[in-house]
């Protein structure tokens, strides 16, 4: 309730206006069998043992998938992170990469 | 390209915040159950197997949810009127304060503000990650507003606000699990313009100026980058802003040195803010000597017992990114100078004897912290550190903590009589120092004359 003593005031919202607007995501694949997934890791919280065990569990049920290892990428979460991601499109690009599983958001 | 992305089950309300913020609130993450810290390897298998293993095949084969953008006050618009309580209490529930009143910012009040910069409020200074909203003038003037600033400050606040927008900077690490806080070092006249502590209690709240530019910062991060405890803002256990550090440059000039801000390319006397992120800290006291010789055994020691985990920042996640920022009193700076020490020399004692084995190194890293390589030889071997990480096949062999004397950053400030060093763990790659210039309006020295009145 209004409280004439203690003043009246109109605030402004102290946000600003966000610059990212909802972007699409791309088309899921229809199965997982022949296709090509990169591994991609900030090199934190055991990802490495992490995607051994993915690999694993997903190769028994498509025996077909392959991958290509994190360590094809760099640290996504180096000193030179933003060229490591930068650089991501063209590399996926001439590995032949269907799909990414990034990790470890820990 | 469809992508899964494997999330630790404490971090899924910072992976919606975060997708949200990058305009992708429906991306698909795969929960990582517990933390693979604490789990033997049988468990972290069957984890992976038995709970991630189903969500990464699900976010890769099934469509992902539809989603709508979402609508926002826009900049100048009023989301609140009444009294004082009221508007802080809306301000609160909303989110959009740190739980200290704040000044509710009017149009009048952030009209104030725009007076001391030329620059055109709806000017952006950069996109902030992780929310991606625009560092405009106009949210700096109406967050300076709310945090307790004086109008005159906006200088100050805009070239903070260019510092935490500069890539080199990673803003968008604020809020990562060491929870660092940043330290902002001022150097420069405006010191003394506009009041700023610089001796005794440097670190304490209780000056105008020092404190409510400290707490305009947090709050920046806050409604702006989007740095919100239990959202983005993941601190294990945190802290609060620290207070503004401003150089003691008269000393620093007495003794001959240089101040703060030359390191990063700037003038002696250029109005300058210098940020970098800590983790902690540690006060020395009573650091006892007739000279430098004397003194530098106990600081070294001291510089070394503050780091452990950070060595990652000098080797593996980050290559050369350590920075230890040491804070000394006036009257260390004097003793150290009277040896006939530059700052120079000071840094490269502090290189050269600031040391741990390289066994330690490499069983802090490796061992204790499950890191997967950081093996010293391997590293140097490969040309991707310096060779005085590698110098012998001994493991008690000493090693630098930074690759170079210069990594070491040095302010003058404190009580003018004790004999004292505070020495700051540094986050690395997660906060790299980052100094601007302070750019003020053309008729300063007129505004400043008005406020003086």
């Amino acid at each position: 309730m209004y409280d004439a003593k203690d003043g009246f005031y109109q605030a402004l919202w102290p946000r600003s206006p966000r610059q990212s607007k909802i972007k699409p995501l791309a088309k899921r694949l229809d199965t997982l069998n022949g296709k090509v997934i990169a591994q991609v890791w900030d090199e934190v919280f055991r990802g490495n043992e992490v995607f051994e065990h993915l690999e694993e569990g997903i190769r028994a049920r498509y025996p077909d998938v392959k991958f290509v290892s994190w360590k094809e990428f760099g640290n996504t979460h180096g000193s030179d992170e933003r060229a490591v991601v930068a650089a991501l499109p063209q590399k996926f690009k001439e590995k032949g990469v269907d799909a990414v599983i990034s990790g470890m958001g820990c | 390209m469809p992508s899964s992305t494997l999330v630790g089950e404490g971090f899924m309300s910072l992976a919606v915040a975060a997708s949200r913020g990058l305009g992708m609130p429906n991306l698909p993450v795969a929960r990582v159950v517990g933390h693979p810290g604490v789990q033997s390897k049988e468990q972290l298998r069957k984890n992976v197997l038995e709970v991630t293993l189903q969500h990464v095949i699900d976010n890769l084969l099934n469509p992902p949810k539809a989603v709508k953008g979402e609508s926002e006050p826009a900049s100048r618009d009023i989301v609140v009127e009444g009294s004082f309580d009221e508007i802080n209490d809306y301000f609160y529930r909303h989110e959009l304060s740190d739980g200290l009143p704040i000044v509710p910012p009017t149009p009048q009040k952030i009209e104030q503000f725009l007076h001391y910069t030329d620059r055109d409020p709806g000017e952006s200074l950069g996109n902030l990650l992780p929310d991606s909203r625009a560092a405009t003038i106009w949210s700096i003037a109406v967050n300076g507003v709310m945090a307790g600033c004086r109008p005159e400050y906006m200088p100050v606040l805009v070239a903070l606000v260019e510092a935490m927008a500069d890539h080199g900077y990673g803003v968008e690490h604020s809020g990562n699990t060491p929870g660092g806080e940043t330290l902002i070092i001022l150097n420069g006249g405006i010191i003394k313009q506009l009041d700023f502590n610089y001796t005794q209690g440097v670190m304490r709240d209780g000056f105008i100026a020092n404190t409510s530019v400290g707490r305009f910062w947090r709050l920046y991060l806050r409604n702006v980058a989007g740095f919100l405890p239990h959202k983005n803002d993941k601190a294990t256990f945190g802290n609060t802003w620290r207070v503004v550090i401003a150089e003691n440059e008269d000393v620093v000039k007495n003794i001959g040195w240089t101040p703060n801000n030359v390191d990063f390319g700037f003038k002696a006397g250029d109005n300058t803010v210098t940020i970098s992120r800590h983790t902690g800290g540690n006060h020395i006291s009573s650091v006892s000597g007739a000279t430098a010789e004397e003194l530098m055994p106990y600081v070294c020691d001291a510089v070394v017992k503050q780091y452990s985990w950070q060595f990652m920042f000098s080797v593996g996640q980050g290559y050369d990114t350590l920075r230890p920022q040491l804070l000394l009193s006036p009257i260390i700076a004097e003793t150290i100078a009277a040896s006939g020490w530059s700052r120079r020399d000071l840094q490269k004692h502090l290189f050269e004897h600031a040391r741990i084995s390289a066994r330690e190194f490499e069983r802090t890293l490796r061992d204790w912290t499950q890191k997967p390589t950081w093996d010293l030889a391997g590293e140097c071997e490969a040309g991707r550190i310096p060779k005085v990480y590698y110098e012998s096949d001994d493991p008690n062999r000493m090693v630098p903590l930074v690759w170079k004397p210069e990594d070491y950053m040095i302010c003058v400030t404190g009580d003018l009589t004790r004999n004292s060093v505070y020495i700051f763990a540094h986050n690395g790659v997660l906060g790299f120092p980052t100094c601007k210039q302070i750019q003020l309006p053309k008729n300063w020295d007129r505004l400043l004359a008005e406020v003086r009145k």
